[in-house]
């Protein structure tokens, strides 16, 4: 029998079936749609976290660290590096990174913590200076309002859109001139346009040691109550440019919502304290940097640039490093995603398997019949096999429609719970092509090996039995 | 004698059954059974249903089988029908051993040599009379394109053209043995296989079947072998009746027509 018969024959078959055919399939459809979310927002987790990265232009960053640091256990490699001594950072270093073939960029990591004030609202935050060159990178050459400052010695600060909502502002594209509804129930923002936040003086407070206070206190054997030894120095600040909400994959790596030149940062007064390095280097300057980050010009650059860096006796971490961290763990996730949705697709076969044997039982006559008027037992197997795999196909196909819908709604509604947030609407799934074309193989296979029982019992039907059979 | 609704075979020789040989076979016999033998096991306890059968059938010949249930009639017609295999003997069909054959030869004969009317029709209920007779050529595959036109042709030859397209719930007892008789032809066969055609058919209607395949056997030279319990109805039509008991062939009458 040739091909188009069989198939015209199975489709009869699965047609004059067709209540059973349907929710034979749907069993499959509903594996497929299952596998087919899931997989899809596993995936769709790591194409945002790729895209975010590249967006950012974080896979051209490279930080450097004081040479043999044990990222595992920074205190006992802090430790060790105070008695043996380490290769540290300091401005020789960064002067011979500055030099090394591909780097675009090398600037130390400076950060320090600070009170902003602005319109008689004040915030405590974190503030790092970077320098004015790094303005040429995502996302600081892309800033939605305003732009990066120029030049590394300006009186200038960029803050980001969340700092200034601590600071109780948000930003309207309504100007000025207009009437303006308030955004929030909870929380009375001042609603601004950008206009009126650029260009505005921001007052940085800062603490540093009242050496004055300090010593009296010691002479006296004072014990510190209420008043510490603390004086706080304040220095403005233009605002010139607004940064994107930091959050979610953003703030890796960037960290920050309020960005100074380094030469400002170096005036302001302030505590050298912020991590362990610096207790250790002793913070800054002359005596060493906690970290020094490097900007390659192009990610071909990095394994070379790195290779470099690790070559002079320093340590680097990049994002690369820790993608690849992220993609082992995803592929955890992927596995246990896929995993329900294969399961839910098993029990569809089995579904299809029963349907078939159900279906052979009612046959065995007309299985007989067709062996009498010289149906051989291939013919038969491939009549059932080609039933199996069209429920397999129809179910494939209309399983992806549905897990495509399930995914769209999914997104709709996780998309409507954190817009108050004021995250940016994303696709939280993606289905690649390798993800459709898979799912309906996959469907097609597993309905091929549940009807590998079915089609071979029905090809042994004895006809002589077959056709005295009721 | 050559064609008519049977159709000429692609080959000519074997169609116009002249007593040419084909592969050494002398034509004149068709059908050679050698000491067939068959067992059946109910439990432990064995059935010799046939023992030790010799029969041979001449090109165009009509002969009928008849003896009371149990004798073995029905097995017999299934081992030439290649629907089982017999645990002793040969079977030779035009010039082929089918007694050795495997599941796939035994199918090409099926499809090829002998076509198969039974007692209960055995139509499938849930195509039209010219489906059921399409799936045939199907198997035999026929050019799709002009299977339908052969069905019609062979519907209309045993008298059913205006039925074609009724589902065997619709059609009588004698109808539907002619769609039955219909598709046995579909592929041509040597010899058609009658598994006792009109046991369930009234006596008017039984006269009208055998009728049919007398036809068939004398205006086209088909070969037929036919089962029944009408001892006085296969006098009429055939050449040869045998009688069976117990497995083996007691009486050969020798008819003149």
């Amino acid at each position: 029998m040739r091909f188009g018969d069989v198939g015209r024959l199975a489709l009869e078959n699965l047609w004059r079936t067709r209540l059973r055919t349907v929710l034979t399939t749907l069993g499959v459809v509903i594996g497929i749609g299952a596998l087919v979310s899931m997989v899809s927002f596993g995936s769709g987790i790591q194409h945002n976290i790729a895209s975010e990265f590249r967006e950012l232009e974080l896979f051209t960053l490279i930080q450097v660290l004081p040479g043999d640091v044990d990222l595992s256990d920074p205190l006992a490699a802090g430790m060790r590096a105070m008695e043996e001594g380490v290769e540290t950072l300091d401005d020789e270093t960064l002067a011979a990174l500055r030099a090394v073939p591909g780097v675009a960029l090398a600037y130390p990591e400076v950060s320090f913590p600070a009170r902003l004030e602005f319109d008689g609202e004040s915030a405590q935050t974190t503030v790092r200076a970077l320098p004015a060159a790094i303005g040429e990178f995502k996302p600081f050459s892309e800033l939605p309002y305003g732009a990066f400052f120029g030049s590394d010695g300006d009186a200038a600060i960029v803050v980001s859109q969340s700092l200034l909502e601590d600071l109780g502002i948000r930003l309207t594209d309504v100007p000025a001139t207009a009437g303006r509804a308030h955004g929030d129930t909870t929380v009375t923002y001042a609603m601004l346009h950008s206009d009126e936040v650029l260009g505005r003086t921001l007052t940085l407070h800062t603490a540093v040691v009242d050496a004055r206070s300090l010593m009296r206190q010691v002479a006296s054997f004072e014990i510190p109550s209420g008043d510490l030894p603390v004086r706080e120095e304040i220095t403005e600040l233009t605002i010139v440019g607004i940064l994107e909400r930091a959050g979610g994959f953003t703030s890796i790596g960037l960290g920050g919502q309020a960005i100074v030149p380094p030469e400002t940062a170096e005036e302001i007064p302030r505590l050298a304290v912020s991590s362990v390095w610096d207790l250790i280097g002793g913070g800054g300057g002359d005596a060493g940097y906690s970290s020094i980050s490097v900007r390659v010009r192009s990610m071909r650059d990095l394994d070379t640039v790195k290779g470099e860096i690790e070559g002079m006796g320093l340590s680097t971490v990049t994002i690369a490093d820790h993608l690849e961290d992220i993609r082992s763990a995803f592929v955890v996730m992927d596995a246990l995603l896929g995993a329900v949705g294969t399961i839910a697709l098993l029990v569809a076969g089995l579904g299809i398997a029963n349907t078939m044997v159900t279906s052979i039982l009612e046959r065995t006559r007309e299985i007989g019949v067709m062996k009498a008027i010289g149906g051989g037992e291939w013919d038969i197997r491939r009549i059932f096999f080609v039933e199996a795999a069209a429920i397999g196909l129809m179910g494939g196909v209309l399983g992806l429609v549905l897990g495509w819908l399930v995914t769209r709604l999914a997104n709709a509604i996780a998309n409507a719970y954190i817009r108050p947030y004021g995250v940016p609407a994303t696709d939280l799934f993606h289905m690649p092509l390798w993800l459709i074309l898979g799912a309906v193989g996959f469907s097609v296979v597993i309905s091929l090996l549940a009807g590998i029982y079915p089609a071979a019992r029905a090809a042994r039907v004895d006809p002589v039995t077959a056709l005295r059979h009721d | 004698m050559c064609g008519s609704i049977i159709g000429p075979r692609s080959e000519d020789v074997r169609a116009c059954r002249t007593g040419i040989t084909v592969k050494g076979f002398p034509l004149e016999h068709i059908l050679r059974i050698r000491n067939l033998s068959k067992t059946y096991h109910r439990g432990a306890i064995p059935i010799h249903v046939l023992r030790g059968i010799d029969l041979s059938v001449r090109t165009g010949e009509f002969v009928s089988i008849v003896g009371r249930s149990g004798s073995g009639k029905s097995t017999l017609l299934n081992l030439l029908g290649g629907l089982d295999t017999p645990d002793e003997g040969t079977i030779i069909i035009d010039g082929e051993e089918l007694a050795a054959a495997g599941p796939r030869a035994l199918a090409l004969h099926r499809r090829r040599t002998v076509g198969m009317v039974f007692q209960s029709f055995n139509l499938i209920r849930s195509r039209t009379a010219i489906e059921n007779v399409t799936l045939a050529l199907a198997f035999g595959e026929y050019p799709r394109a002009k299977r339908r036109d052969r069905a019609s042709s062979l519907l209309d030859s045993v008298g059913l053209l205006h039925r074609v397209d009724h589902r065997p719930g619709e059609l009588s007892g004698g109808e539907a043995q002619r769609v039955a008789i219909a598709r046995a032809l579909a592929n041509d066969p040597f010899v058609l296989l009658a598994d006792e055609p009109t046991g369930n058919l009234d006596s008017a209607t039984s006269s009208e079947i055998i009728d049919l395949l007398e036809k068939l056997n004398r205006e086209d030279g088909l070969t037929v072998l036919m089962v029944t319990h009408d001892h006085g109805g296969a006098r009429m039509v055939s050449n040869r009746v045998l009688t069976l008991l117990d497995g083996q062939v007691v009486d050969e009458e020798v008819v003149t027509r």
